[in-house]
Order: C-alpha cells, then structure tokens, then sequence
C-alpha cells in the first residue's frame, strides 16, 4: 500500500463517532458570522446593520483574488456587525452578526437546478469563486485559486483527499458513506473544470467500507487507493509523494510537480454550488472526544454559535481542552462563543486524560523525531534553537519546511512542545522581516 | 627512572620555552588604555552599547577618538575614570533604570485560560494572544527577569516583575524581552510613573481589570505642570522632564494606578523659623496648612501629600521634611 | 472558561515518555543482571543495589544543592546505577561502587546540565576513572559458579581478555586461548564484569530494545560487525597471535558495551547514518587496543572517545529535507 517516509501511528479513537449517521443541528436564533474563514486578503461586508437577508445571501466582497466572499446560513436580520473572538487567532476579528427570523428562506431563485457539465471551466470557476468556496479539511485556502493554476504549471494528477488522517475525526467518512454521489459529481465538475480525462481519490484503509462503497459508486476515471493508515498521510505534499512518487519542492506548491488536491467536503461544496447554487453555509463536523456527552456528527450552518452545538451533543464533561480541528494540528479555545466555520473540520472536547498537560525537559537525542518528521527535518535542533530565540539560525534547519503537523511533538519521550517553538520561532523571523522592510 | 626523568622534563623545559617565545612573537598589539577602560565596564556582556560585548566596547571607546559614552552600566565615578584613562572627556547620559508599567497580579485581573507551553511570554503570547484577558497587561511568565544580565529583576509574590534598583543599570535588555513592550527606560531621577499602557477603554478594562488606567483624566486636570496626560486612548503618561514630584496626582488617581518611588515625606513648620507669612498656606493644593498672620503656621499631618509645594515658596526656609 | 486549558498543537501524546523508556531499558538488563547474580551469587546482587540506591540518592542530593528540580522518578539516576553495576566487577567493595555513583551521577551528567546535556556516557565515565584510580580492585575478578553453590568463596580469576593479554605478553602468542570452549562466553560461565559475561542474556535484551525501538540495529549490528571483520582479517592473516573473530565477539564488555552503552541515546548520534559511523569507529578502536593497545579491553575508551566525536556526526550526516531533489 502507498505510504510516504516517516509519520506516527497514534490510537484512532474514531469510534467514538465513527458509527453515527450524520445529525442535522436545529437552527440556532442567533449566528456570528466572521468575515474571514478563509486564508487570504479580507473580505469586506456589504450589508449593513438591519439589513434583512435571506439564506444563501452574499455578506461580504471579497478583496482581491486570493479572498472569498462569506454568505448568510439563514434569513433574519443584521443586527450587529463588531468584533468578537475569532476562533483561529484567539483575538478579536470583525464578524457579521444575524439575527434569525426562523423561517430559513432561500435567497430569490435558490436553489437552481442546472448542469454543470453544460457549463464551461470558466463558468464553473466563477461560480465556485462567488459561492466562497474554500479549503474544507481545515487549511481554507480559496478553491478558486488553487483551481487556476497559471498557464506554464498545468495540472495532470487529480486527488480528492479523503485519507481523514486525523486521530477521532469521522466527518469525511460519513459523508463517503452517505453522500459518495455528492463527492462523486464534485469530483468530475473539478476534472471539468481542469481539462483532465481521470482523478484519483485516496482513503485510508482504516475506512474498508467507505473504500468498497467509493470503488462500487465511482466511474472509471476516478480510481479509488487505498492508502496505509499513517498520520499525516492526508497532508497534501505526502499524498501527492505517495501516490505520485514525485515530492513538491520546498517553498512550492503542488502545481510545481503537476498535482491538486482537494478534500472530500470540499468537492461536494463544488457540486452543490454549481448543480444547484448553493454557496457555502454548512457543512459536516465530527463533535467528539471523551470530554463530550453525545459524540455526533452534525450538519451544521456556519455561524452556529459553539455552546448550541455542545447542547445539542448532550454537553460537556470534565473538559479540559476544547479544539477546532483534529487533535494533531487543531487549534484550541478557550471561550464558549466562538462560531462553527466553514473549516471546521472536527469540534474535539478532550479530557485531561486525552490530552497532555505534562511540562517538559531537556532533549534527549533519542532521535524519534527525526525518524517521524514527514518533511525530514531535525526538530529536536529547532526545538532547542527556540528555546534561545534563535530564528536566524533555524531558518539554516529548514525552519520554513516545518508543516507544523506535530508528529515530531507527539514521540518526544521529553513532552518538549517542538511545534511551539517552531510557530515561535517563525513569529520572529516575520517580525525581523517587516521591520526589515520598514528600514 | 634517571632516564625518564631527564626526558620527561626535558620536554617540559623545551615546551615552556616555544609557549613563552610565541606568547611574545603572536602577542596581539593592543593599547595599554584599553585594559584599564575595560576594568571600568561592568563585564556583563549585555550588548546595551551596541558592539558584541565589553571588550569589543572597550577596544572601540579606546581606539576610536570620537566614540561616544554607550553604556548605561557604568555610574558617574567610572564614567570620569575612564574620561581620565582616555584622556577626553566623555559625557554620562542620563541614569536610566526600568520601570515596569503594569500593575495587574492574577488577583486583579482575569485570565482567560490555563496555558500551557513554555514559561516564557514571548512564547504564551502567540497562544491566542497570551492567558491574560487584558492584551496590554503582563504576562507573568518571567521572559523579562531570564533576559536581565545583571539579575536585577525578580518575579514577586504578585505575579510581576520586580526591578531592584541598585543593580538596575537601564540596559534595557528586559524592555527587548518583553513581547507587549510594558517594560519603559526611564531616568533614575524619576520618582512617579503609570503603571498601565492599555489602550481599552475604561468600560473594556472593568471587564478584566480592577487596577489599570481608566482614562478619568483627573490626573491630567490635577497637575499643575501639565505633567501628566491622557492621549487619545491611551493610558495616562508622565512627562518626566515637566514632573515636578509634588504628587499631586498619585493622591487623586481613583485606581492607584500611578506609583511613586519613594513615597512623599509629609512636612512640618520649624517654629522658631516661621514668620508667619502665610505664602505656604496658599501655596499648599489641600489646605493643609493653617495659622494666624505673624505666628508660626502649623501642618495638618492628615491632610498634607508631601508635595514639597511650601518649602520651595516658603522664604524663610522654615519648612522641613519629616524624617522618613 | 472555567479550568479549560489552551496549549499549542498538537494536543495529544504518545505514552511513551522517559521514565517508559527508562523502564523498557531497566527491563532488557535483567536476563543479564540475573545471570550475574546467578553465576556471582550474593556480592553481585549487592554490588547491584548498592549501586542503584546509591545513583539515585546522589542525584537527588545534587538536584537539591544545584536548585533544581529533584528527577529522580524519571528512572535516569536508577538505569544509570544498573549499569554502572553491570560494569563493575562483581566483588567490588561498597566504597568503590558508591565512588563510582558519585563520579557517574555528579561529574557524568549533573554538571553538564543533567539529562540529556552530557556529552559521555555517566557510566562509562565512572567505570574508567574507577579503572584507572583503582586498576587491582577493578581487576579483582570472582570465579564464576552456579548460584547455589558454596557462595561464600571468593575466589579469583581471570577474564578470557585477560588471559588473552597476558598469553601475548608471557609467551607471544595465545594457545592459551584454544582450552576455552566458546559455550562459556555465550551463555557466561566465565570471569569478567557483573554484566558482561553472558553474551546470549544481554542479545535477548537487545533484541527486546530493537523490536520495542528504543534502540535502533545499526549501533550494535555495525560496532560488534566491525569488532568481527577486523579480529576475523587478522586471525586469517595469523591465528597464533590473534584470536578468532567469536572469541572476540563473545568475550569482555563488547556484547553489553554495543548493546547498552553505545546505544545511549544522549551520547550517541541522532541519525542513523551518523549512529554507522560511531559504530564503526568505536569498533575500530576496541579492537586496536584489544591487540595492541596495554589494556585487555578497549570497549569503555572506545564508546568514550566516540562519545566526543558526536556532535561532530550530527553535524556531517543531517538528513536531506522533503522537496529537494525528486
């Protein structure tokens, strides 16, 4: 089975919520609604306080062309637009406020019936870029500019990524499960779109089911691989070595050795925008972790407030970390009110016995983060340089290749926080660059 | 055994010999002056100058006639040792010393969560946006006191930094430290400071903080040298060179948030001295002197601040301050 | 939030932290620390626990002099006594194993910095300043015999190295060696250190180490390879001055030095190619002294001298990093 040097094993805990049929959440009265949930230039609003708006509405413009636009999850009426935590820096960022009415009308016209495979790869592209489409498995880089590749790096390797690498998430899965047609039609508007005769989709082994069903239900073209269950198999640059053999260089992108990739989620945000005009309000996340009393996986509007959704799950227990995303790379929060995103690929409630609160020693040069490093790097060396704040240094170890995907974190026998010191190390190192800039 | 002796020693006798030759032929050449300059520097190789230590520092005072006087480290008496050393006279800045603007200890401030991670501010800061709920406040985790050279801060009991004053040499080492810049240079001469830089507004801070700059402006409208102000959004700041230390301001702040070094020593009439002429009983913002034309004037120790107001206008230098 | 923690990713760890590493190490020196026992009786059972009492309370008492955290519960202070113990021959007085706890846990590791910061293995470094302080009680060695047999006589021996040595230096040439019967060093029916005579007890805990990947192969297949291409080319070339290839293999601190104390991981290289060339350096240099050098056995200098070439290793043998080159 394909597989990339290097990565962990550590304990799935999918069971938790692995099993559990995707839940739809009721409608919450009021959503917040950030206007960045993407990577990117932001996005600014264009509806303004009591405006009413209808499901599906555009809040925002986007500002330039790396941006994306955010649209309403439901109808009511703009009541705020201000400043709230936000949950990917933990400070405060602009969000739209709405205020439900509860009767969750469409916006005039929605939802279309059209078929995309009418359409041209222009067209789609445009519709995918107003539908604010955007990375789904986490990283929310717009869609539509990772599916326009300038003229001399064209694509020939397609990946839907449906590894789901991360240990207790299972949203991916269910939607293979339950809606393969969904991610199936996705799959080929995006081959529409970038001229290409045949795709791959990648899924671990741990999901046997999903991979049967996807081999029964996929055409031809699309050819199904299983891959050998190792974190971050689902990491882009790691799929793409392991299927293709070719490694993206370093400081590039995919485009570089020919390949795209997306998530599973993703591809079918692509098919509901573009078969049925559906922008980007909701999607699937897995609620789960020990310190949750109802793990689920849920259908969820973006904007939902976090408290409702741990109602809806049957409330927490003995909580002791609370992450947006998956275990491995997630990011965790620290206040109740912060909103489900378009990104939000997993809502983890972890216990004390789940997670790590253990301080840390000297390196040992036992070498096992060596060996786990997918990016082979040394990470006990950039550990130790961002201890003595040694950016410059570290730059000469690669300190930019550093994905941050945690394996090296997660072996040390010394519980040093290596990803820390890295996400600290490269905070001086752009600090140095800008007021390098200045001068 | 005569043999290896001989041999033995032999070898030790000839290898002295070649150290001792090199140690004159490789000698390096350097200016006598520059030993004695860098027996004035402190050695504790900050990097405050702006060269790569002090012998670097050292070699640069001595060879270049134009250097200038870099180091805070070294107090007035050393300064004129090395302008007699170097044969020029070099001027001492102004003693710095650090001050630490915040005042909000873990018992007067929220703290959103329980962080973990590196004991360093620097590093908890980066955690959406540190553990504190107040983003200008002090973070607590000591990046300030590791980066000091001269062990001249230490975390106290409440949470913060404190900077002992006579090892405090202004290098300034613990202000680059800290990730939120709380830490100012100011003169040694100064006795007031604001220990608050946030900019939220009052109705923000009450949130999170029972000790910061409420931005009242009472301090602003109080001081009669225009010494202190509240700048659009800012926390109240002290303008050293107007700050006359009649802490008048310290004794109307409705948070405590200005702090006084030393604080003011209250004062009392010299009897035998007053001719009873009123002027200090004018002077003094609190009414806190009183008495009946030419006959000694006494203070009300309650009310009086300490700030010095009668002593300078007093004409008959009748006025003193109470021993402390 | 009310007690909720935040940290950095990622937000889950694997078990396996140090004091699981040092378990699984204590664990693979048993079958050898039992074979001394057995064949040493009672002197080598105390010399044991001795030595690990004595490493853990000196360690405790520097932490706490030094103003550090007290670590000792981490397991580092206990396998470093159990080795050192190994190491020691197995009638050492009480004196001599609790000098050399002190060298291994103050001057090996607590100056430097303590774990992880020393550059030599701790007790490495003890058993050499105790061999060339005290080189008779160091060389005292007990005649091996079964357990239950009259342990109360103490009676001295020679190690099979020993011998070899000093065959070559009385007679030039060691037909001494052809009486030893290869089954002895195997399964350690001979003279040597408490640790080291049993070959076949210290490979099970080697192999328990490997196959739990707390060490990798590369340190003990290339150090105890080299040892054997090297005495194998000069047995070939004259087998009346050189011993053979297994006798080498089997005999002295090789099994336990490439196994247990080569494979340190603070004092050993980081990468895999950085562990073949220590190996093989230190294979080189146990086998210069064993043939030439004035000491029957050379593994304790030969790890020590590598041990300083470490950083250097690091630096020439750093892995190539993702995206260069394909």
């Amino acid at each position: 089975m394909k597989t990339f040097k290097g990565g962990i094993h550590p304990p799935e805990n999918k069971i938790l919520v692995k099993d559990n049929a995707i839940v739809e959440l009721p409608l919450s009265k009021v959503f917040f609604v950030p206007t960045q949930q993407h990577l990117g230039a932001p996005a600014k609003p264009v509806v303004n306080t009591g405006d009413t708006v209808k499901r599906g509405q555009v809040l925002t413009e986007p500002m330039g062309f790396v941006s994306a636009a955010v649209h309403a999850p439901t109808s009511g009426t703009v009541k705020e637009i201000t400043k709230r935590v936000h949950p990917v820096t933990g400070l405060l960022a602009p969000y739209i406020i709405i205020e439900a009415d509860g009767k969750d009308e469409w916006a005039p016209g929605l939802p279309l019936e059209r078929d995309p495979f009418s359409m041209t790869a222009k067209e789609l592209l445009n519709i995918i870029r107003l539908s604010g489409i955007v990375g789904m498995g986490g990283a929310t880089f717009p869609t539509h500019v990772k599916l326009s590749p300038p003229k001399d790096k064209p694509i020939h390797t397609f990946i839907i990524n449906g590894a789901e690498c991360e240990p207790y998430l299972a949203a991916d899965y269910r939607l293979m499960l339950e809606q393969p047609e969904r991610i199936i039609d996705g799959a080929r508007v995006v081959m529409k779109v970038l001229g290409l005769d045949s795709a791959i989709m990648a899924i671990e082994a741990n999901k046997p089911d999903a991979i049967r069903l996807m081999q029964e239900k996929t055409p031809p073209e699309i050819k199904v691989e299983p891959m050998k269950v190792k974190y971050p198999q689902g990491a882009e640059k790691h799929l793409i070595d392991a299927l293709t053999g070719r490694q993206v260089p370093s400081g590039g992108l995919p485009m570089d050795v020919g390949a795209l990739v997306h998530n599973a989620g993703t591809v079918a945000a692509i098919w509901d925008a573009c078969a049925l005009g559906i922008p980007l309000i909701e999607r699937i996340t897995s609620v789960t972790g020990q310190g949750i009393n109802q793990p689920k996986n849920i259908k969820v509007r973006i904007g939902t407030p976090l408290k409702e959704v741990f109602e809806f799950c049957g409330g927490l227990n003995d909580a002791a970390k609370i992450i947006f995303g998956g275990p491995m790379m997630g990011i965790a929060q620290y206040c109740e009110d912060v909103p489900v995103m378009k990104g939000t690929s997993g809502i983890l409630v972890l216990t004390e016995q789940e997670t790590n609160l253990n301080s840390y020693q000297s390196c040992i040069a036992c070498g096992r983060c060596i060996e786990a490093c997918p990016m082979r790097l040394v990470p006990s060396m950039l550990s130790r340089l961002g201890e003595r704040s040694m950016w410059k240094e570290a730059l000469d170890f690669n300190l930019l290749d550093c994905m941050e995907c945690g394996s090296c974190t997660y072996v040390c026998p010394a519980n040093r926080p290596i990803v820390h010191f890295v996400k600290y190390l490269k905070t001086l190192q752009r600090e140095a660059k800008a007021k390098g800039k200045e001068a | 055994m005569m043999g290896a002796m001989l041999m033995v020693g032999g070898i030790g006798l000839v290898a002295a010999l070649i150290l001792g030759i090199a140690s004159v032929t490789f000698a390096v050449k350097m200016d006598p002056r520059e030993k004695a300059v860098l027996d004035q520097l402190p050695g504790a190789n900050c990097g405050a100058c702006g060269f790569a230590g002090c012998v670097a520092f050292a070699h640069e005072l001595t060879a270049n006639p134009e250097a200038e006087m870099a180091c805070p480290a070294v107090n007035k008496d050393g300064v004129e040792a090395i302008s007699d050393i170097l044969g020029r006279s070099l001027g001492a800045g102004d003693a710095m010393i650090a001050f630490v603007r915040c005042k909000g200890s873990p018992a007067d401030t929220i703290t959103r969560y329980g962080y973990v991670g590196p004991e360093d501010c620097r590093t908890a800061q980066i955690i959406a946006g540190g553990p504190k709920a107040c983003q200008y406040g002090c973070l607590g985790l000591g990046s300030c006191v590791e980066a000091c050279p001269f062990d001249a801060m230490h975390m106290g009991e409440d949470g913060l930094p404190h900077v002992n004053e006579d090892k405090c040499t202004g290098c300034g080492k613990c202000a680059d430290a800290c990730p939120r810049e709380i830490i100012a240079l100011i003169s040694r001469s100064a006795n007031f400071g604001v220990r608050c830089i946030s900019q939220d507004s009052s109705k923000e801070m009450k949130q999170y903080c029972k000790v910061g700059c409420i931005k009242c402006r009472i301090c602003e409208n109080t001081c009669p040298f225009e010494a202190i102000e509240v700048t659009q959004g800012n926390a109240a700041s002290i303008d050293q060179e107007k700050c006359q230390k009649c802490g008048l301001c310290v004794s109307v702040c409705p948070t405590g948030v200005i702090s006084s070094k030393q604080p003011p020593r209250k004062v009392q009439v010299i009897a035998e001295k007053c001719k009873g002429c009123g002027i200090c009983a004018q002077v003094c913002p609190v009414d806190a002197i009183s008495g009946k034309p030419k006959e000694p004037y006494v203070v009300d120790i309650s009310k009086c601040i300490g700030c010095g107001m009668c002593i300078e206008k007093c004409p008959a230098d009748a006025i003193e301050r109470l021993a402390g | 939030m009310k007690d909720i923690f935040v940290s950095s990713s990622p937000h889950i760890h694997s078990v396996e932290d140090i004091p699981w590493i040092m378990r699984q190490v204590i664990y693979a020196l048993i079958p050898g620390a039992l074979v001394g026992m057995y064949f040493f009786g009672l002197p080598a059972a105390k010399v044991i626990a001795i030595s690990v009492v004595s490493c853990m309370v000196i360690e405790a008492i520097t932490q706490k002099f030094m103003g550090r955290a007290v670590t000792v519960s981490d397991g580092s202070a206990a396998l470093t006594g159990l080795l050192l113990a190994m190491n020691l021959p197995a009638g050492s007085p009480w004196w001599l194993v609790v000098l050399g706890s002190l060298i291994a846990v103050v001057l090996g590791k607590q100056v430097y910095g303590g774990l992880g910061n020393n550059p030599f293995n701790p007790a490495l470094v003890a058993r050499v300043f105790l061999l060339i302080s005290f080189p008779v009680q160091m060389t005292t060695w007990l005649q091996p015999r079964p357990f239950l047999l009259k342990v109360a006589d103490t009676v001295s021996g020679a190690t099979p190295l020993g011998a070899l040595k000093t065959a070559m230096f009385e007679h030039g040439s060691i037909d001494i060696v052809g009486k030893l019967n290869l089954m002895d060093p195997f399964f350690g029916n001979i003279g040597g250190s408490l640790g080291e005579i049993s070959a076949f007890a210290l490979i099970i805990g080697g192999v328990y180490l490997i196959a739990r990947r707390i060490i990798s192969w590369h340190i003990p297949v290339f150090f105890i390879g080299t040892v054997a291409l090297m005495t194998g080319i000069f047995w070939v070339i004259n087998p009346n001055l050189y011993a053979n290839p297994v006798f080498h293999m089997l005999s002295g601190g090789l099994m336990l030095g490439a196994i247990f104390m080569a494979t340190d991981m603070v004092t050993s290289p980081i990468t895999n190619k950085g562990k073949i060339i220590f190996a093989i350096g230190c294979g080189v240099i146990t086998v210069v002294i064993r043939l030439w050098g004035g000491y029957p056995e050379g593994v304790s200098f030969a790890i020590l001298i590598m041990n300083a070439f470490v950083s250097l290793i690091n630096k020439m043998t750093r892995p190539e990093k993702f995206g260069v080159g394909k």
